[in-house]
């Protein structure tokens, strides 16, 4: 049966793109693996030529799949599945990106051209000994990756899951395929998940997919090492790249984390939810690997805990990977992705990894040298050690927690309780990991000011006597304004004031100025920074839309944790916090709805004195799939965010509710009143309406308005304007309505020789015009924002510190 | 014994330390009636909503108070009250797993689940114009 309309060359040239990918980059793997066996060097370089050869198709073939894929989104080709169910007609042009990686495919196919591009750059970096046995292992991955986009059955089993395939194929049961012309039926996709359309969505994915991508690098050095038994020629090329990588893989994790808190509503930037959790400890890992490389390089001490590190970190991605694309998180994550039937796959995929590189490992473990005297206390390379394993300690518990899915059915069948995830994670995983930071903040912050090997005690001892006492006066301070008093608190506000305060001191006295070598005081800095925003934006976060119409004065009065949704009545000034907030109205603008809240900062002493106005437009879509999606709006101070978002708003009724012989006839003329139920109407002139915003008017049409006052028995008064249309012969009446009193008027006759007009009113029920919104105050929440920042850049001041080493090593 | 065996050691000990405390971390599923019987837990309920009786929100009343009945996995019935606002399309939702306890007669929640069929997986065929009808002979 050919299909009308249909276009089948993109499926056909995208599948065998897909086919060659993963040909070329297994045939690519096998090349690199004789060359890297090889003793002969003229034998490895003709191999090495053949490698790269397979690798430059493997890259052409990416960028066809991906030309191909953006080609049938951007075209609307909905008799694709990916297009249909991922992008729309009316998606805007920006989120065709977001549509690309909205879905497992598209997103698989994002780390793949991540490798891909580090892949050809470690070709010509990687050098004549590790590219062979590095480019080895990166196209095996690389493999095992484009083998998740096949979508070929062997038999029985469906290896992968294309992004080629033709709706009618998915969708094999659905009556209509049978149709030759089918597509003419369906002139729509299913479109871009609402929540997901939003800039961040753009910039997020490929940001971390690159950080996922770039932890490869390490990884394929470190088994490199093992297999060519060179434990510590791999030590100086990986350097910068672990560097990139943290700093990379950092800000897509945070990325996340201001996504989350700018338009989602969760109310913060971090919910330990375990897509979140899967993504930060092999970060954590993988910052312990570079620390430990460094007291390597330094002191020879740590290189097997550097392998195991760096090993540990893309095993840890895969496990990542795991558990957000296999489904199993099922129940306990809003935002993993959708099942695809690939566990089986993803499952073999960790296993192929995993194995063989602890194998190596463990064979290889003694040989490692290590030095035989050991690492004095008073050394760097000592707490750098410690610190590492308490980095360790934290991945181990996060994944522990979070993996529960994972083992549950074990501990089913062994015990016979069905055990979930904790009720309150943010507290669980807090009360492990808050100790945690407490230590690294302090050991982060001291071990700068030890020499690796020995150092000079009694200095050090003077030093961080002083830095302890001005922290100890800071910490006194702050927890005195800032109203800190639990002890976990105390002991989180010393250690981040003690990173700031030791840090600074370092940069500015100790290196005095030496701006190249401030990496690791900078992004130790910014860690401290970041710590002590976490601590005082959340201890001291605090919720002002407090609710306390219709609460009983029993029990739920004292819980005022219990009143965090406001109500808020169109036009009434409603007190939140220093604040009073009115609700005036709202407007659309497809798909989004904004409700236009003013705010306005009163004196804390004499609410009358206003010191600053401002309007606030928390928006939200009203879904017909997923209901009501809010996004919040947020007013940004530099000590303090105003965060507000909407929870529920009245469902509008329809016009239709007015039904014709619920309205009464009024006979009146001007300056008459007639009386309804709730108020009294009084006509106050009739009179010709030439602008009209209701209707369009044009010439020749007549339009008469009749202007009533409503006054309600209590509250304040109301317009209503009926209008009377001749429009091309006919005439036509407009209503016009008051919601909140439930009044519809309609102006039915114009009678001149009474000098009367008939007023009809309808009554239905009031219709009160209301949001239910919540506003909470994150205070100094900017510290986690310019913490992470100077994290991030203290990263990159340290990579280009080795660059510039480099440089001086090649010309010298 | 070198140091950094005992730190390997202290690691290897806290993170037994770590395991052996997750047992009073971890929460359990349970039904309605395992919950009565454990009160002053919190524990976490799956179930479907029961759409026999109406649902209880009134913002104009009260906009953090929020009422239903759920039917657990074991087919039983119970009276469910979220202080907070209703989740938007509350009513299609297909599963429910809520985070409480139980108070007396009714379930306290802290924290809703909804899971609904159409929110992550929309593999709706909705097409413009298309009827099951048979109007059109599939030959013309």
């Amino acid at each position: 049966m050919v299909f009308e309309n249909e276009l089948s060359w993109p499926g056909i040239a995208g599948q065998l793109f897909v086919i060659t990918a993963f040909i070329s980059s297994l045939v690519s793997a096998v090349a690199y693996f004789i060359s890297a066996q090889s003793k002969d060097e003229i034998i490895q370089q003709s191999w090495n030529k053949i490698a790269r050869m397979l690798f430059t198709v493997q890259a052409i073939a990416i960028v066809g799949i991906i030309y191909t894929l953006y080609f049938i989104i951007s075209e609307h080709r909905f008799e694709y599945h990916y297009a249909w169910s991922h992008s729309s007609m009316q998606l805007p042009m920006e989120y065709l990106l977001a549509c690309f990686w909205e879905g497992q495919e598209g997103s698989f196919l994002l780390w793949m051209f991540w490798n891909m591009v580090l892949g050809a750059v470690l070709i010509f970096r990687a050098g004549k000994k590790w590219e062979a046995p590095v480019l080895f292992v990166f196209m095996i991955v690389q493999a095992l990756i484009a083998s998740m986009l096949l979508g070929i059955h062997f038999w029985d089993y469906k290896v992968g899951s294309t992004p080629f395939s033709l709706l009618r194929e998915v969708m094999i049961e659905a009556p209509i395929f049978q149709r030759v012309d089918y597509l003419s039926f369906i002139k729509n996709g299913n479109g871009l998940n609402p929540l997901l359309q939003n800039y961040w969505m753009v910039i997020h994915p490929p940001v971390l997919f690159l950080g996922f991508a770039s932890t490869l690098v390490p990884f394929a050095y470190a088994m490199a090492a093992l297999w060519k038994k060179d434990f510590t020629g791999w030590i100086d090329s990986v350097l910068p790249w672990t560097l990139f990588s943290g700093a990379l893989f950092g800000t897509g994790i945070m990325m996340g984390g201001a996504w989350a808190y700018e338009s989602l509503t969760f109310g913060g930037f971090w919910a330990w939810d375990p897509v979140e959790n899967a993504s930060l400890v092999p970060w954590l890992i993988l910052v312990g690997g570079i620390h430990t490389m460094l007291a390597f390089k330094k002191t020879g001490h740590s290189l097997r805990s550097t392998f195991l590190f760096f090993l540990l970190t893309f095993i840890l991605v895969l496990y990542s990977t795991f558990l957000t694309r296999s489904g199993i998180l099922g129940d306990t994550s809003v935002h993993a992705f959708t099942d695809l039937g690939m566990s089986g796959h993803l499952i073999f995929y960790l296993i192929a990894l995993t194995v063989p590189a602890m194998i190596l490992l463990i064979l290889n473990w003694k040989k490692i040298q290590a030095p035989e005297k050991e690492e004095a206390m008073a050394s760097r390379e000592f707490w750098i050690f410690v610190g590492a394993g308490i980095l360790f300690i934290s991945a181990f518990q996060i994944t522990l927690y979070t993996s529960i899915p994972v083992y549950k059915g074990l501990i089913h069948s062994l015990t016979g309780v069905e055990i979930a995830p904790p009720t309150e994670p943010i507290q669980t995983y807090n009360s492990y990991q808050l100790p945690v930071a407490v230590l690294i903040l302090l050991l982060s912050s001291l071990a700068l000011y030890l020499k690796f090997r020995k150092s000079e005690m009694k200095q050090f001892y003077r030093r961080m006597i002083v830095i302890s006492i001005i922290t100890i006066l800071a910490t006194a301070i702050i927890a005195w304004k800032g109203d800190l008093t639990y002890p976990t608190y105390l002991a989180l506000l010393f250690a981040s004031l003690f990173s700031i305060i030791a840090n600074m001191y370092y940069m500015f006295t100790i290196l005095k100025g030496k701006h190249r070598l401030y990496g690791p005081a900078l992004a130790h800095l910014g860690f401290g920074i970041f710590m002590l925003g976490v601590l005082i934006s959340s201890a001291n976060k605090h919720t002002i839309s407090l609710n306390y119409r219709g609460v009983d004065y029993g029990e739920r009065m004292n819980n005022l944790e219990l009143h965090t949704n406001q109500f808020m009545p169109k036009n009434s000034r409603e007190r939140m916090g220093n604040y009073f907030a009115t609700y005036i109205g709202d407007s659309t603008s497809e798909p989004n709805h904004y409700y236009k809240v003013l705010f306005e900062r009163v004196n804390i002493w004499d609410s009358s004195v206003v010191h600053e106005k401002f309007i606030l437009y928390p928006n939200a879509q009203i879904n017909p799939k997923m209901g009501l999606i809010s996004n919040p709006a947020t007013r940004h101070y530099w000590t303090r965010d105003v965060y507000t978002h909407v929870t529920t708003v009245p469902e509008k009724n329809n016009e239709a509710t007015a039904q014709e012989e619920k309205f009464k006839e009024h006979k009146i003329a001007k300056g008459d009143t007639i009386f309804t139920s709730n108020s009294y109407v009084i006509l106050e002139a009739v009179e010709q309406v030439t602008k009209t915003d209701i209707v369009k008017l044009v010439k020749g049409d007549l339009c008469i308005g009749a202007k009533l006052h409503v006054y309600p028995m209590t509250g304040k008064d109301y317009f209503a304007e009926p209008l009377y249309l001749i429009q091309g012969g006919a005439a036509i009446p407009v209503n016009d309505k008051i919601n909140e009193l439930g009044l519809i008027f309609r102006l039915t006759k114009i009678l001149p020789e009474e000098n009367k007009v008939q007023i009809d009113i309808a009554e239905v029920k009031p219709e009160q015009d209301y949001i239910v919104m919540k506003a909470i105050v994150f205070p100094y929440i900017n510290l986690v924002w310019l913490g992470i920042i100077m994290c991030v850049a203290g990263f990159f001041v340290s990579l280009f510190r080795v660059f510039q080493k480099k440089k001086i090593a090649v010309s010298s | 014994m070198k140091k950094v065996h005992i730190i390997g050691l202290g690691i290897i000990a806290v993170a037994i330390g770590i395991i052996i405390s997750t047992a009073s971390d971890y929460s359990t599923y349970e039904n309605f009636s395992s919950a009565k019987l454990k009160t002053g837990k919190d524990f976490q309920i799956v179930g479907t909503l029961d759409t026999t009786h109406a649902l209880e929100y009134d913002a104009v009343k009260d906009p953090n108070y929020f009422s239903f009945m759920l039917i657990d996995k074991k087919g039983e019935s119970c009276k469910v009250v979220f202080h907070g606002s209703k989740p938007q399309d509350f009513e299609r939702s297909e599963s429910i797993v809520l985070t409480g306890r139980m108070k007396g007669d009714y379930f306290s929640a802290s924290h809703i689940l909804m899971k609904c069929p159409s929110k992550y997986k929309n593999d709706e065929l909705n097409v413009e114009g298309y009827q099951e009808v048979e109007a059109v002979p599939e030959e013309s």
